[in-house]
This record gives C-alpha cells, structure tokens and sequence, in this order.
C-alpha cells in the first residue's frame, strides 16, 4: 500500500501540488485553535466585538475584521474546518454505502444488480438539492452533523455508479476467474482480488463526495438555509453578500472563504487527475518501451 | 465406462446468450450448439479443440470449469451433475479440474506477489499443515517446471518475463495434481521458443503425473505437436472429432479441409502454389437458421440437403466422426450415428 | 474456394532501395537508457519482400516507427543513416530531411502499416471518404478523384467495389485489414512497412492477407518490408530474412538458407522451435533461458547467456554482422552472420 502512495507521489506532479495544497489546508484548519490563541492572546478573537468592526487587513488582523469586529483570519481557519468536517463525515458516508452496494451489485450481478440499480437509479433521479432546500426550511435546528448525513444520504449513488462500472471491468479479469477455480467464496473474492485495485477508484470516489458535499452546504447557506449555530465558509459567503461587503470596501469577507474553496477544489482535482494519469495506462504521456 | 471411472463429460451442452448487444443477430447468440463429448483421466491422454476465434472453444473451457452454467446440457464429473454436487464433492471437484488461461499478464493480481496464488491454493485445499511444508512443496513445484524459485519468489508479476509467468501457472498445476487440465489458448501469447517448452511441460505432465489435458487453440501446429486427440468447432458445433493423425492428415470435413489448407508451411520450398478466396461474412446480411449446417456459404462439396437440415456426427472410419452430410444421406434415419465420446 | 493460378517466381533482386546503417535509436526511462535498436545494418532491395524475424522486445517494432520518423517521446534517435532511393526524386537520407519533404516522401514512397492498425480506420467514415482524406493530405488527388480510385485500389486487394460504401464496423477483420493494405498503395510507393500484418487474424483470412501481400510485390512490382515473429509467414513470404536479437541484426540471408542452413544459434533455436502439421513428433528444443532486458544488454555476443555453444570469447567481444564466405547457395550473396563460430578474417567470416 504504502508502495503504491509513494509511487504515486513520485509519478505524477500534479499529484504532489494536489496533495501539498490540501496538506497545507487542512493544516491550516486543523490548528485554528492555536491560531486563535495567537491572534487573540487569551481572548477569543471570534467574540462578537472583540476588536473594532471593519477593520482592513494589517499586522494585528490579516484579513481585517468584520462587522461583529471578529478577526477574519481565524474565522477563515474554523470556517474552514467546519466545512472540512461535513467533507469527511458526508464523504465517508457516502462511500461507504456506494462502495457495499457497487460491490454486492457488481459483483453478484442478476437480480441482485438489477435491484441495487434501480435503487440507485431512483436516488439519483430524486433532485437533491430542492429536496435539501425543502428539509432545511423544515428543519429549524439542524446540526452540522445532520446536515452531514443528510448529503451523503444524496452522493452515495454517484460513487456507487462509478465503482459498479469498475467491479464489472474487473470481474471477468482472469485473475478472479482463477480465484473462482480455487474454491474462493465471493466475499473473499470481493475482499481480496477486487478491493485493493479498486482503492484508488475508492479515493476518488470518496473526494468528489467530500467536494460535493461541501459545495452544497454552501449552495444552501449561500440562499441562508444552513445550520446558522455554526461558522463555515458558505456562512461568510452568506454574509458577505448580506452585508454588501464589497460595496463597504471589505472585501477579505467575501475572498478569503472564495479563495480556500477555489484552493480546495483545485488541490482534488489535481490529486484526482494525478490518480487518473497512473493508474489508467491510456492517458500516460510516455510511450511503452 | 463405470460411471466410477474418474471423467467429464458433456452432454448436449449448449448455451445461447441473449442481450440487446445481439440484435443484429437476431437477439441471442448460440456459443455452443449442443455439444457431447467427454475427457477420461485413465489413460491421461491430450486432447485439442482447435477452433477459430468466436467458435465457442472458450466458452467450453468456461462451461467445463464450473465458471459459466450452460443453458441446456449437463456436465458431470465422475458420472454426477457438477451443478448437483455435495459440498466436498464440489470441493474435489476444483481440485481436480484446474485450468491455464491464455493471458500471461492477467492471470496474477497486480496487487500482489506472484507467491500468493501458490499459497491461496495450498490453504483452499488443504494441501500442507505448515508453512516449511508449503515452501517445500512450491520450491519443488517451481523446479518441475524448470524455474529456480529465487527468481520467482518474492517478485511482483510485472518483474517477470511472459515465459516465466506461464510456468509459475504450471508450477500451481503441478502443486495441486489435477486429473484433468483445462488449458485456453495457453501458448497464443508465448514466443515461439518458448511455446515449445511450454507445450513439452504439457506433455511430461501427462507421462509423469498422468494428467488429461484439453488443449485449446487456434493453432493446428500446436495441437499436431501434442499428439493425441482432436475436435474441431466451428460457430458452437463440434464438427470433427478423431485422433490428431486422422483429423489433421485425413480430414473430412471440410471445414476441417479448408483449415489446412491455410496453415503456412514453414517451408520455403513448399509454398501455396494455389491461390484461395476466401467468402466474406458482412454484417447486416439476412440472419441465418441454425437448422441447417453452417459451413455451408464456404462449402466447396455443398450439396442442395445441407440447407435444408442440421447434420450429425457420423462415423467416416474407426473412431473418426464428422458432422458433414458427404458421410451420411441427407434425412437418412438408419445412417450410421454414433455416440460421440471419444474413447481409447 | 481455391483456384489454381500461375506462380510468378520473385523477379531477381534489383539496386538497392533502402539503406540503413549504423541506426541507433534509445529510450530515456527512469531506470536508464534502455538500448532498444543498437546499430543496425540493413538493406533493402527493389521488387524484393525483406522479412524480419525476431521475438518480442528484440526492438523489431522499434525499429520500423523510426525508418517513418515517428519515433515518440521518450524515445529517440541516437544516431545512424537512413538512405532512400525512391522513384523520380534525389537520394536522401531520411533523417536529416525536413518535415515538408518528409511529409512528401510518407505514403507516397515510403509507407507504413502498423501492427493493429485494422482497429485505427475512423469508424464514422465510409471507406471511400477515408480513402479521399488519405489521398488529398499526401497526394496530389483530389477528393472525387480519390473516390474513382478507390475501387480499383480495393480491387488490387481483393474485395469487391461495393466495399468503398461501407463503414467499418460492416466489415470482418480480414476485410479492414485489406483495407488497410489498399490505403496504404493508394499512391504507388516503392516501399512499404508492415509490422504483424496477419497477427489476431483467423488462419484462413492470414493466408488471404499473405497471398495480397505476395501480390504487392509480384503484381505491382513494390518492395516490402514484413516484420513478424511468425516465422511460417517468412517462409510463405520473404525473398531475405534479417533475424533480429536485442536489438541487433545476427543472420541476414536469403529465406531457404535460413530456414534449410540457418547458420547462427540462435536462428538455428528459432528454425527446431517451430511444430508444424505433419512434421515429426520428436521434441523440439525451443531456447532456454530469458530474452534481456535492453536497459541492460549482456556483454560480447548478446546471445552468449542463452547460446549452447557460447565459447569464452563470446563474453567479451561483441561479433560483428559479416558475409560468412564458402556456405552460399548457388546464385545467392553469402549470408551475413555474427556469430564467433566463424571466425572473422579479411572482412568476411569462414567456418574454421
């Protein structure tokens, strides 16, 4: 496993941008305690009218302050890991269904795919996005875990879709029929000849849900049906707007969460495009020997 | 036969594929059309199917190997249904029916070193009680088929040349002692010299271990070099079975004929001397019955009752059969069929 | 169906066409250059089919993509000549031309059919149109006069004019792969490549494909160069064979001798590896042993790990391709052959 990574990282240089940005930020929001320690020297820098409103960037406050006077340099930090926290949590969920039920459908096919499909098919057809807007406006205190699972409950299909295609390309491999002639069950099969070449699918699976799942969360707070208890990134944006920030001349509120979602979705892409470029022969540059 | 002697056979075995992707073809495709015929393990003899691409040889092997259930027909090992066997019945049965697939680069997990296969099949088959022992017994098998183990142990499949991997697939053939081997096409993607050590380790398997193998190839010249016996398949149906001599030198069907006649002879001073035409089959032509013999478009022997009916196969000298109406009247009900088993 | 039709024997061999020397042609890899085509010497000779033999990664196909120019990334040409004498222009040597003139040259003079090449025919395109595109970018023909041509051309390979309309998928392997051959006379070259012409065919339609080959050069008067690990399709096919291993040429000879007297081991191993029909059951030997890697070549002889009869010399001194003098057949050049079994004295060879 840790071969392959490190093949990976020698392999493809978008890979190593991709992976070094999303390093940096979620480095960058996992410290931002500290960082508000920093900033604030014992006080909490988020505190409505900690500091003076509007202030623009300087030495104390880089990215100035805003209309609360709360630092928006920390606030960029917690943004950034609440908005990174609905990532993982949706992501993984997600997945993790697609992945149980791409596999079982993939690989047992009959009628058991054909059931698995049209579930899928079914979730997928559903808008998801209308329906969101409408559970939200419902839904008063929605915790950001519930918005969590909520999304997943919408992104599972895709990831599913894509790994089903990949299990069945996989199937007929010679290698799974010679796991078949020795006796292997089907789980074993699953497991141990299909599972460890689909892990990269899987990673790409698993980041555009994350990417997804972020991005919706600020589509709906965007339009102010998020859950308001907690600061992200789709919040400042809400804000932003609210506030007409731009017109007022303080624009960090309304850069700085555009900036590190623009950085967010570049550095998986790029990662995504990396895993691609390895692992599917066809679009490698350099010509066999 | 006892139904105790250890064999398979295959009992009218057909299987049609139906889909959307054969529309053109009338909404299914028939990959093997009713075919009989059966492998013994005593005498272990090499018997080849030799067919052109899309014939259904492989779809045979599949069917043989318990990996596709055909649409109507039985197979049986030892005289009972595979599909009707108990849990350790089933058990024996994989053990003893083993196969050599014809992609080098497929048949291992990239995932993992080549090892694993040997040891996957050492635990699913219960074939040693400790590591030391199973070490053992894969260095051994390793030797048996010319491969120093320190060259193979321990690699990943892409360190190993084509040649190699193919004689590590040996190597866990010979670890397990089967009765009967099913080998697709296992040469088509060797070079030339090292095809014929191939096919010499075939051939010491049978002699030393008494192993049965069913060669499958497209390849006439492999299958007269291993000797033994014969069927030909053409579009699902077995059209000429008999010993390699009889097939390959005194062919006829033919199709069997035609297939000759188009080896290249690696002779430079026996070259065509004829020139061939060959009738090509376009797509989108009025879909064909099947209750007809199928050669006939390409006959150059096609009488007007070949259109008309679906030959059987009949009996043109000892053990020697063809499914051609040139050995049997057409709707000739006392000509002479006979079961088409191939015996010794 | 077979017809009986008169042979034409290959007429006898002209002035030189092509004229390789000393090619050298590289791949950069992470682990090192590896040393695909290692200085080779060819030629190649008007109304002749020149076969060359060899396995898999001896730099076969390597070799034929650089005689176009169309070595890729990250391989290269490290060095050599590639002289040509094509009909109604000035020698030149193909790899110091520019790209207008090598353009002018490719298909017109010079062309090529790559291995698999039956599969690359664009599959929205009828044939007479991908004909017409083929001929307006390297020709002087236009579109419709390409479409009047077109079914002559289809019928110099064989198939019938109403071919021209279909599209790709309509046809079987065997008809795409004439196709291929048709488009690829289209402007009467003097010499044309092909790499595995009758690979992934069924046996039947190979001996069409060979037969249509054998017709380039008796009917048409073309020079051919057919690369195949296949060695029956020499022994149908070729005038000379060049055996090529690792990356070098080790026998060059006319087809009987060859195959009758193969002179070097390892042309001796390929001649005993192959069964045939009707041929006697006895053992063949094959070649033990690995083909090397050409990252890193052995030393002296490159067959030397792999040759029964490898002396020591064999580990030092690499043997270079000489005529070996006083084994030729009636009428024929003496074969080449780098082997030290002959040892080398006068710029020839002689069995000692």
């Amino acid at each position: 496993m840790l071969r392959s990574v490190t093949k990976l990282w020698g392999a493809s240089r978008k890979f190593q941008i991709g992976v070094t940005i999303l390093f940096v930020l979620i480095v960058f929001a996992l410290i931002h305690p500290w960082i508000a320690d920093l900033v604030g020297h014992g006080q909490d820098p988020m505190a409505i009218g900690a500091y003076q409103a509007w202030e623009v960037p300087n030495t104390d406050h880089w990215l100035g302050t805003d209309r609360y006077g709360r630092d928006l340099f920390v606030m960029t930090a917690t943004g950034l890991e609440a908005s990174l926290e609905v990532a993982a949590v949706a992501g993984l969920l997600s997945t993790v269904i697609g992945v149980v039920v791409a596999f079982v459908a993939g690989y047992k096919g009959g009628t058991i795919d054909g059931f698995l499909n049209t579930t899928t098919d079914m979730f997928l057809v559903v808008p998801s996005f209308p329906l969101l807007l409408t559970l939200s406006a419902y839904v008063r205190s929605v915790s950001l875990f519930d918005v969590s699972l909520m999304l997943a409950v919408f992104s599972w299909p895709f990831a599913a879709r894509t790994i089903r295609a990949h299990v069945l390309s996989l199937r007929s491999r010679p290698y799974v029929e010679l796991a078949r002639v020795t006796n292997l069950s089907d789980f074993e099969i699953i497991f141990q000849e299909l599972m460890p070449n689909l892990l990269p699918y899987i990673g790409v699976g698993f980041a555009s849900a994350a990417l997804g799942a972020i991005f919706a969360l600020v589509g709906l707070e965007v339009i102010g049906l998020g859950p308001a208890s907690v600061i992200d990134l789709g919040l400042m944006i809400n804000w932003a707007i609210t506030w007409g920030v731009l017109s007022l001349g303080a624009w960090p509120l309304f850069v700085a969460p555009i900036v590190v979602l623009s950085l967010l979705f570049m550095a998986v892409n790029l990662i995504n495009i990396g895993l691609e470029e390895v692992y599917n022969p066809r679009l490698r540059q350099t010509a066999g020997a | 036969m006892s139904d105790n002697a250890k064999s398979i056979e295959l009992r009218e075995v057909s299987q049609v594929f139906r889909g959307a992707a054969f529309r053109q073809a009338g909404g299914e495709l028939v990959a093997v059309d009713n075919a009989s015929f059966s492998l013994t393990a005593d005498p272990p003899h090499i018997t080849s199917l030799v067919g052109e691409s899309g014939s259904g040889k492989s779809t045979i092997a599949r069917i043989i190997l318990g990996l596709q259930r055909p649409t109507s027909g039985v197979v049986t090992y030892c005289g009972k249904d595979i599909y009707h066997l108990s849990g350790t019945e089933f058990n024996q049965f994989r053990k003893d029916v083993q196969p050599v697939f014809q992609d080098p680069y497929g048949i291992f997990n990239p995932f993992y070193r080549v090892d694993r296969i040997f040891w996957t099949a050492i635990k699913k088959f219960g074939l040693a009680n400790s590591e030391p022992k199973g070490r053992a017994l894969i260095e051994q098998s390793l030797r048996a088929v010319d491969l120093r183990p320190e060259d193979v142990l321990g690699r990943y499949p892409h360190q190993l040349s084509g040649g190699q991997r193919q004689r590590v697939m040996l190597a866990r053939v010979h670890m397990l002692r089967p009765s009967f081997i099913i080998a697709d096409e296992p040469v088509s993607m060797l070079d030339a010299a090292v095809r014929v050590l191939f096919l010499n380790v075939l051939l010491e398997f049978k002699e030393k271990y008494g192993m049965t193998t069913l060669f499958i190839t497209h390849d006439l010249s492999t299958a007269y070099y291993v000797g033994g016996e014969a069927m030909v398949i053409s579009q699902g149906r077995i059209v000429e079975q008999g010993t390699v001599d009889d097939v390959m030198l005194r062919p006829a069907h033919p199709y069997t004929q035609l297939l000759l006649s188009s080896v290249p002879s690696p002779d430079p001073e026996d070259r065509w001397r004829d020139r061939m035409t060959v009738t090509e089959q376009t797509a989108g032509e009025e879909i064909p019955s099947r209750e007809r013999c199928l050669f006939a478009e390409r006959c150059p022997k096609v009488m007007e009752g070949c259109w008309r009916e679906r030959p059987r196969l009949v009996t043109v000298s000892d053990d020697h059969l063809a499914n051609c109406f040139l050995y049997q009247s057409v709707g000739d009900e006392a000509g002479r069929t006979s079961d088409a088993a191939i015996r010794h | 169906m077979i017809q009986s039709a008169p042979v034409i024997d290959p007429p006898a061999t002209g002035p030189v066409l092509l004229d390789i020397q000393d090619l050298r042609v590289y791949y950069r890899t992470i682990l090192g250059v590896s040393r695909a085509v290692d200085g080779v010497n060819l030629n190649v000779r008007r109304g002749e089919i020149l076969g060359i033999a060899g396995e898999s990664g001896c730099g076969k196909s390597t070799l034929t993509t650089a005689l176009l120019r169309l070595t890729r990334a990250p391989g290269y040409i490290d060095g050599g000549k590639i002289l040509f004498y094509p009909n109604g222009r000035a020698p030149m040597d193909l790899l110091q031309i520019g790209e207008t003139e090598l353009r002018a040259v490719r298909w017109r003079h010079l062309s090529y059919i790559p291995q698999g090449s039956m599969n690359s025919l664009n599959p929205v395109m009828r044939v007479v149109d991908q004909f017409a595109d083929v001929m307006a970018e390297h020709g002087t023909a236009n579109a419709s006069e390409a479409r009047t041509l077109a079914p002559e051309l289809l019928r110099q390979v064989g198939l019938g004019p109403h071919v021209a309309r279909m599209f790709p998928h309509e046809l079987s392997g065997g008809m795409k792969q004439r196709v291929i051959i048709a488009m690829a006379i289209a402007l009467e070259p003097d010499l044309v490549i092909a790499d595995e012409p009758t690979t992934a065919l069924d046996v039947n339609v190979q001996r069409v494909i060979i037969q249509t080959l054998a017709d380039l050069r008796d009917r048409m008067g073309m020079s051919l160069i057919v690369v195949t690990h296949d060695m029956a399709v020499h022994a149908e096919l070729a005038d000379r064979v060049a055996v090529m291993y690792a990356g070098d040429m080790v026998e060059i000879g006319g087809v009987r001798q060859i195959f009758k007297d193969p002179q070097h081991p390892y042309t001796q191993g390929l001649i005993r590896s192959i069964p045939h029909v009707g041929g006697e059951r006895a053992r063949l030997d094959g070649i033990g042993g690995n083909a090397p890697s050409p990252r890193n070549w052995p030393s002296g002889c490159r067959f030397h790990p792999r040759c029964p009869r490898a002396m020591s010399v064999c580990r030092e001194t690499v043997p270079r391709l000489l005529p070996l003098v006083g084994r030729e057949r009636a009428g024929e050049a003496p074969p080449l052959v780098g082997c030290h079994l002959y040892p080398e004295s006068d710029g020839a060879r002689r069995e000692q």
